[in-house]
């Protein structure tokens, strides 16, 4: 058995920033499936948003995120969020991070989707990448030891009261128990339970399913969302930024079709009515080849795109062919974040007694119906650090939980009993097969557009694959990097997340930021101005319905 | 197109020594190597190799491509594809093997602690850096930490090339007090780092340039 007093699981931005502010008062380690350094933080392109500016205010930013959530966003989460910004930037700074800056040498800031200002600070569009090792070398400067390729099994749950996990260590084929008095969830989100997706492999919703099935509540997990603009086939993530700095959207006969849909913001909409606006373009036959409509850089000039854009450059020319400061992108939307997650305070304390949460895995929540571009990232320093914090504190405060032997011993028969198979095996399925059948049922029916007959079928669908699932015999056994069993366990990750998120959809008769409903066209506060909470239960999940944190900003109609 | 992967196996459970196995898959030219890679996973669920964010960011995927090295994910099959239809891949030369083409990356992300891979700012920092300044340091950020300039050296000896670039990154860095003191820290002779800083973006995935007069500094 390891001893840490605060466990962080996950390696991203959330989690180092977390495992940075618990190890000044606490014993730490970081458990993570890839190193650190890999995490898809290091993806995120655009930048931070912190109202730095000098005509801007954190009021501003405030309204524009509340704005941008369709009022599903708590209030009192979202001022944390924006009062903490601008500081939690310095302190980045102070650690080293390269920004860009401005000609007077202040953190430069850039515009994003749904902003009254140029509120995002970046570097270049390596934003999260020079973070995300930033902090990694803070860690180190902090000598904090890190399980790098260790995969979470289980938490170790005790009377509601997680008191460590079981964890998998990949190299040696190895289980542990690592008994903790605050386990920090910072495992990001579960875009792989999509076929169309900006998210790198690892994000499968380990953390957020484990969470659920120890019985911690999840909210708004029916809030996907699909960010407008990735590359058309591979779906590699084209920045918003890319828009920022002035890029245009075109259809087939060469218009800036926003102006048909948000008139004031154009392309810098939110991304859930861009991305509503693409498809339908593509749907009423103005897109090309009836699949993507084309992302515009060509009148920004090399130079500005050579220096703010050097990856969307290099990502475009590479793996589509096409240089963007020459000629246009073809793009199409696809899944991109859960604005949904395990249920947090403002302190990331979830609804079991010594486990927390920041980060894409965690629902505070900031984002409420559609989170605003440059609003994770700085969601992922903001709670990280007030997560690793009040951990430090239960460390400090809190005897070491109870972690009896049967409980131990409860959670090595279960992975046994995986491993020896649930199921026989059937000759001619595989997870290949159900994963490929999951993710094309979750892009097609559970999409940008979703109505009700198809959410139906998909809840069914996916409850069939659920029972192919459990047939599957365990892909070979404890052997040192068999990544075959890891994404056995990852499926069976997607399959519960994927069933809490169509059933969430089914529900929720209204349509509300990401979650559009054909056969509900029209927000409805009146019935729907609320979370969804579940819970597993017996026979699944078991929904019901909670209070929205309403302090300042009465809902309105939303309009860009 | 069908093409062959010849991948080099190893299994440190039952292998006496690495072996190469051919597997068959079909991708399109514009495919990259580590689409075709994952096809041969579902061939054999057995093979082991690293991937995350197929975007070339976060360097997972550097194995060794017809004895070249780099990243799976941004080499395409039209520019990997050799005679016959063939792309040879093996773990990155220089690490240890630890299954198929996993390396054991311990010791290279030990090998950045000896430049004291942060910056220790100055008391004195008022928050400020001018645009130029920040320029430079821009390049040599964008290290992914993938290990292909390391297993890209002839001889990488004392020389741990990812610390290096970490250690000229930071001693370009006007925050930091070590600075140009950085540069005795690395025990590197000016004529070698100045050779390192020329080669390195060819060797390099990301393409990164040092700015060469921080050897200078």
């Amino acid at each position: 058995m390891l001893i840490h007093e605060v466990l962080v699981v996950g390696g991203g931005l959330a989690g180092l920033m977390a495992a940075l502010v618990a190890s000044q008062k606490a014993d730490v380690a970081v458990l993570s499936k890839i190193y650190p350094t890999r995490s898809h933080s290091g993806a995120a392109q655009g930048g931070f948003n912190a109202a730095l500016g000098e005509d801007d205010s954190v009021e501003a930013h405030i309204f524009d995120t509340v704005k941008g959530s369709d009022y599903l966003g708590d209030q009192d989460a979202i001022e944390v969020l924006c009062s903490e910004g601008p500081e939690v930037i310095l302190e980045l700074e102070r650690m080293g991070v390269p920004w860009t800056r401005t000609p007077e040498g202040r953190v430069a800031q850039r515009s994003l989707g749904g902003a009254g200002f140029p509120r995002a600070c970046f570097a270049a569009d390596f934003s999260g990448h020079v973070v995300l090792h930033t902090l990694f070398e803070q860690v180190l400067r902090r000598g904090i030891k890190i399980y790098p390729e260790w995969h979470l099994v289980e938490l170790l749950v005790e009377d509601g009261q997680v008191a460590g996990v079981l964890a998998y260590d990949l190299a040696r084929a190895r289980l542990e128990v690592i008994r903790s008095k605050a386990v920090i969830l910072a495992t990001g989100g579960y875009g792989r339970a999509f076929a169309k997706t900006t998210n790198a492999h690892a994000n499968t919703g380990d953390g957020m399913a484990i969470a659920y099935r120890a019985g911690a509540v999840l909210s708004d997990m029916e809030f996907v969302q699909f960010h407008p603009t990735t590359l058309y086939g591979t779906n590699i993530l084209i920045s918003e930024a890319a828009r920022g700095e002035g890029g245009y959207l075109r259809n087939y006969d060469g218009e800036r079709f926003m102006v048909h849909y948000a008139p004031q913001k154009m392309e810098l909409a939110p991304r859930d009515v861009v991305s509503r606006a693409i498809f339908k373009e593509i749907k009423e036959g103005r897109g090309f080849e009836g699949q993507y409509v084309h992302l515009d850089l060509t009148h920004l000039g090399e130079a500005l795109v050579a220096e703010r854009l050097p990856q969307v450059r290099d990502l475009a020319i590479r793996y589509a062919g096409v240089d963007p400061a020459r000629a246009p992108m073809p793009i199409e939307p696809a899944q991109h974040y859960s604005m949904g997650g395990v249920r947090t305070d403002v302190w990331g304390m979830t609804s079991l007694t010594g486990l927390l949460a920041a980060g894409e895995v965690a629902n505070v929540s900031v984002h409420g119906a559609n989170r605003l571009g440059g609003n994770s990232l700085l969601e992922t320093v903001v709670f990280g650090r007030r997560a690793g914090h009040r951990a430090a504190q239960l460390a400090r405060q809190e005897p070491w939980p109870t972690l009896s032997a049967a409980t131990i011993t409860r959670a090595y028969e279960s992975w046994s009993s995986l491993l020896a198979g649930r199921g026989q095996g059937v000759q001619e399925d595989s997870t290949f097969a159900i994963r490929q059948e999951m993710t094309n049922l979750m892009t097609n029916q559970v999409g940008v557009f979703r109505v009700g007959s198809e959410l139906e079928d998909a809840v069914n669908r996916l409850a069939k694959l659920k029972e192919r699932y459990q047939r599957l015999k365990a892909p070979g056994g404890m052997q040192p990097f068999n990544y075959a069993l890891m994404d056995y366990l990852e499926v069976g990750y997607l399959l519960d997340l994927c069933e809490v998120i169509a059933r969430g959809a089914l529900r929720r008769t209204e349509s509300r930021g990401a979650h559009y409903r054909l056969d509900y066209p029209q927000r409805d506060d009146q019935n729907w101005l609320c979370h969804t909470f579940v819970r597993r239960g017996e026979d699944g999940p078991e929904f019901s319905n909670g209070p929205v944190k309403i302090t300042r900003y009465a809902p309105q109609e939303r309009g860009y | 197109m069908n093409v062959v992967l010849n991948i080099c196996r190893f299994n440190p459970e039952v292998d006496v020594k690495p072996y190469f196995q051919e597997f068959t898959v079909l991708v399109e030219e514009h495919n990259t190597v580590l689409d075709a890679l994952l096809q041969a996973w579902q061939q054999d669920p057995g093979l082991s190799f690293r991937r995350s964010c197929r975007s070339a960011i976060c360097g997972s995927c550097a194995l060794c491509i017809n004895g070249r090295p780099g990243l799976a994910c941004q080499t395409l099959i039209r520019n990997a594809i050799t005679e016959g239809g063939r792309i040879t891949l093996e773990p990155l030369p220089h690490f240890r093997q630890l299954k198929d083409l996993v390396v054991d990356l311990d010791p290279f992300f030990e090998s950045l602690k000896a430049v004291v891979p942060w910056v220790v700012i100055r008391d004195n920092h008022d928050g400020r850096m001018a645009p130029e300044v920040a320029r430079k340091l821009e390049s040599p950020a964008t290290c992914i930490l993938c290990g292909v300039c390391h297993a890209a050296m002839d001889d990488p000896g004392e020389v741990k090339p990812a610390a290096l670039v970490k250690g000229l990154r930071l001693a370009l860095d006007p925050r930091d007090v070590l600075g140009a003191a950085r540069l005795q820290l690395m025990k590197v002779p000016r004529d070698i780092l100045r050779l390192f800083i020329k080669n390195l973006p060819e060797k390099c995935p990301k393409g990164i340039t040092v700015p060469e007069d921080v050897c200078h500094v």
